[in-house]
């Protein structure tokens, strides 16, 4: 059998198709503050200015199979700072979506096709059923062991529920008690909420391969279930690309959705307003030190300044204001940390560590002990950094400060609380 | 889209339509007088400023030389060019415009300057001088460091393109016979093209600053005095600046470097970040579709990616800038403003628009296009009548400057702002 190869696009050609009336990649002043401010720029010798200068110069067939789309997170960074506006992820998708199946990373594939595997749309392949038990299995567990929650519920597949509520494979497939803390939550607040066994994991790996079709396939399967439900708001939880891709993709596609797309921390931060999650900052009697990692993905991508305030918001109900220290830069212009874009399954560690080095850097000078961040991308990436440029700092998803500003974590799901935390519950 | 969403609705007293220089100092002069403000604009060119505020650098009609004395500047402009935006402020508001802008920067963390009496000679990474009246704290060590001519090395670095040391001394050499230059490696960077966004926000660790003052210490030798591209933080670079200082125990300052430049990243940054905080309702990176004066205001209407958004204000200030940002689009029939169809002051035909020769001293007619407002700055309309009472501009979509020429750019943006916000505080009235 012989080797695919990677067929050459005409990138100036499709730009032209792609961009609305009156936009061109031509009007780019070559300045380079897309460059200057990409964490990807220099990674196989390329950088975003590079890349339109080249499309622009008709250098197709180097831009076609330049690895460089593959440490590009899509993160639109470039397109944020840009004076003229232009969207250079555009070609990278594009660009991504050329490659023949067997050339791509091998990783970001199996993930996409393990979502197309089973009705769970789940990036692990976990099955239908198999969610279905864990949930259940899980539950039974919390409600024998922490008398509190004794009448806890984890709804499925429940008619008319206000909340279809989104998981990410993760947690049931490999950290199953850290699903606790939300259900906790929900149970505070006395949300109307439900799990589908259908279609309930988050995470979207088939936009990421430049499989738009299956991509399409996935978006399709997730509002179908929430319509079948009748539920009023698809809540994203603690995940940042299934956001992205649910609503680009319902407007990309066309879809016909009879619900809203939600965010998890716009309800936390409202919960906490109505005073329906009453959290404080009283546990943290040592100051200990908090940054939030604004993901790409909900708020440059997404929401933008909104859920970046609600985020900030939240997070000094939890922590003391005074404890709270923001990354530099921030919010809207924040840096990717280079978990996004399928890097971390794209198995170029070496490339998405150099990435990280920024986003390293950031968490750096803020001196801050956790960083707390809504997106499980960031969450692995941003430990793995710490990790590797040997960093002292701890991750935690809001859901496990939230129960320990109330009280209610129990002992299984204190994973990632460092001794310092662990001392203050 | 068959998506549920909600149309967003913002109301304020006065809605501030761009996100430059004239916009952001609009913004904060609303701010001073309590009013509230939304403000509207894509990213702008503020991220390419050097970060010298000037005031006027260079006289029409020919800009020879460049001038010492700013305010003898502008009366001399109100002799010959008594139309130039400048000439129609009084002094002392031009002064109290910038020193409230300047302090306003400084309280937000980047410190300038105060206004004078006289222009400095801001360093170029050409190793030109450029006349200006307010400077980065960062950079003042450099023209104190020229006027008096001590040793001085300017430090490049390995991989940093637009900022050359040994450009900076050939150019100044003369003048400056002490001047020398060298080249480092900057800490933990990859090979390869570095840029300063990169650099600066690397030293807000304290770590590589630790590193950087070591190699900084050894190549300046015995030199007391080092000047280095303007790399020296983001967010917080008077305190970058002073650490290194004490690590390396030398005066160290900064030089900006060719675009895209940290001084004007960081200003962008910090208007991003503070003045929603400060109360102002802030939508960058989105230029508005649609603007109509109803009765005792204006509604503007823009799209983000979520849907439409509109803002109704009692005022609005248009500082829309020039060809680059949009305020003034260029075409075959001439020189046009998008939003409202103002008339613009131009050349009566294409031809007339540039000189022989690009660099001409004496600039180009088509840079002094713009359009024309009254002596309250209200754009007027075809007849020679405000356009509205209730609409304002300021910035360099002001006709009757050449702002590149004359180095009067933040001189007309933060005069020209004061003025406008000034007229809309009566109006509100």
């Amino acid at each position: 059998m012989t080797e695919k190869t990677i067929p050459t696009l005409n990138f100036k050609e499709k730009a032209e198709e792609l961009l609305p009336e009156g936009a061109s990649f031509e009007a780019c002043l070559t300045c380079g503050l897309c460059s200057s401010g990409c964490p990807a720029s220099g990674i196989e010798n390329m950088d975003p200015r590079k890349f339109i200068r080249m499309a622009m110069l008709g250098m197709d067939k180097e831009l076609s199979t330049s690895k460089w789309i593959w440490a590009c997170t899509q993160c639109k960074r470039c397109q944020h700072v840009c004076p003229m506006s232009i969207d250079i992820s555009q070609l990278v998708f594009l660009a991504r979506s050329n490659w023949p199946r067997e050339k791509k990373p091998a990783g970001i594939v199996r993930s996409c096709q393990l979502i197309q595997s089973t009705d769970s749309t789940s990036a692990m392949g976990l099955p239908p059923e198999d969610f279905v038990f864990v949930v259940q299995d899980v539950l039974e567990e919390v409600r024998e062991q922490q008398p509190k929650f004794k009448n806890m519920q984890a709804p499925m597949d429940k008619k008319g529920a206000h909340f279809f509520v989104n998981q990410n494979s993760r947690e049931p497939m490999s950290e199953p008690d850290e699903m606790v803390p939300l259900w906790k939550i929900f149970d505070i607040v006395g949300a109307n909420w439900t799990y589908s066994s259908k279609a309930w994991a988050a995470e979207n790996f088939c936009m990421f391969s430049g499989n738009e079709e299956a991509w399409r396939e996935v978006i399709k399967k997730r509002v179908d279930a929430v319509n079948e439900l009748g539920c009023e708001v698809w809540l994203n939880t603690e995940c940042g690309h299934s956001y992205y891709t649910m609503w680009n993709g319902i407007n990309r596609f066309g879809m016909k959705a009879d619900f809203k797309l939600e965010s998890l921390v716009t309800y936390y931060a409202r919960w906490i307003r109505e005073g329906k999650l009453p959290v404080n900052s009283d546990w943290n009697r040592k100051n200990i030190t908090f940054t939030v990692q604004d993901p790409c993905m909900i708020v440059r991508k997404a929401y933008g300044e909104s859920i970046a305030e609600d985020m900030r918001f939240v997070t000094k109900s939890l922590v003391g204001e005074e404890n709270f220290i923001d990354m530099q830069p921030n919010r809207s212009a924040n840096y990717c940390c280079g978990g996004g874009g399928g890097f971390l399954q794209a198995g170029m560690t070496e490339h998405r560590r150099t990435y990280g080095k920024r986003k390293f850097d950031q968490i750096a000078a803020t001196g801050a002990s956790y960083v707390l961040t809504p997106c499980h991308n960031c969450h692995s990436q941003i430990e793995d950094i710490g990790h590797h440029y040997r960093g002292s700092y701890g991750v935690v998803h809001f859901w496990t400060l939230i129960c320990l500003s109330l009280g209610i974590l129990g002992e299984n799901e204190r994973t990632y609380l460092g001794p310092d935390l662990l001392e203050c519950i | 889209m068959c998506m549920s969403e909600e149309d967003r609705h913002f109301s304020a007293e006065l809605a501030v339509i761009g996100t430059g220089l004239a916009g952001f100092a609009a913004s904060i002069f609303a701010l001073k007088r309590n009013i509230k403000t939304a403000q509207v604009g894509n990213t702008g060119a503020v991220a390419y400023t050097t970060g010298y505020l000037d005031l006027l650098g260079s006289l029409a009609p020919d800009y020879l030389a460049s001038i010492e004395d700013p305010w003898q500047g502008i009366e001399q402009l109100r002799d010959s060019h008594p139309r130039h935006p400048l000439c129609r402020i009084p002094k002392d508001d031009i002064f109290t415009a910038f020193e409230q802008f300047t302090s306003f920067l400084g309280k937000c963390g980047i410190a300038y300057t105060p206004p004078g009496e006289f222009n400095v000679s801001g360093l170029t990474p050409a190793g030109t001088l450029k006349p200006t009246l307010c400077v980065p704290a960062t950079m003042q060590v450099g023209s104190a460091a020229f006027s008096q001519k001590e040793p001085c090395v300017i430090i490049d670095f390995k991989g940093l393109k637009g900022f050359s040391s040994r450009q900076v001394v050939a150019n100044l050499k003369d003048r400056w016979p002490k001047l020398s230059s060298k080249r480092v490696e900057f800490p933990d960077m990859v090979s390869g093209e570095i840029y300063p966004e990169v650099m600066a926000r690397s030293l807000e660790v304290p770590a590589t600053r630790e590193k950087l003052a070591k190699i900084l210490a050894s190549a300046a030798g015995d030199v007391k005095v080092i000047g280095l591209p303007a790399i020296l933080g983001m967010h917080a670079p008077d305190l970058v600046r002073e650490e290194l200082e004490q690590l390396t125990g030398l005066q160290i300052f900064e030089i900006p470097t060719m675009p895209p430049s940290v001084p004007g990243i960081r200003l962008r940054e910090m208007f991003e970040q503070l003045f929603p905080q400060k109360g102002v309702t802030l939508i960058p990176q989105q230029k508005v579709d649609r603007l109509v004066f109803i009765e005792n205001g204006a509604q503007l209407s823009l799209n983000d990616s979520f849907g439409p958004i509109s803002i109704h204000a009692k005022s609005v200030i248009l500082a829309t800038g020039r060809f680059l940002s949009g305020g003034l689009k260029a075409g075959v029939d001439g020189v046009s403003e998008p939003l409202l169809k103002l008339p613009v002051t131009q050349p009566d035909s294409r031809r007339e628009w540039y000189r022989e020769k690009y660099t001409d001293r004496r600039g180009h007619a088509v840079n002094s296009a713009g359009i024309e407002v009254d002596s309250s700055f209200r754009p007027l309309d075809n007849h020679g009548r405000p356009y509205s009472k209730n609409l304002f501009a300021a910035g360099v979509i002001l006709a009757h400057q050449d702002w590149i020429r004359g180095r009067c750019g933040a001189g007309v943006a933060i005069a020209t702002a004061y003025k406008a916000v000034e007229e809309v505080e009566k109006l509100l009235k």
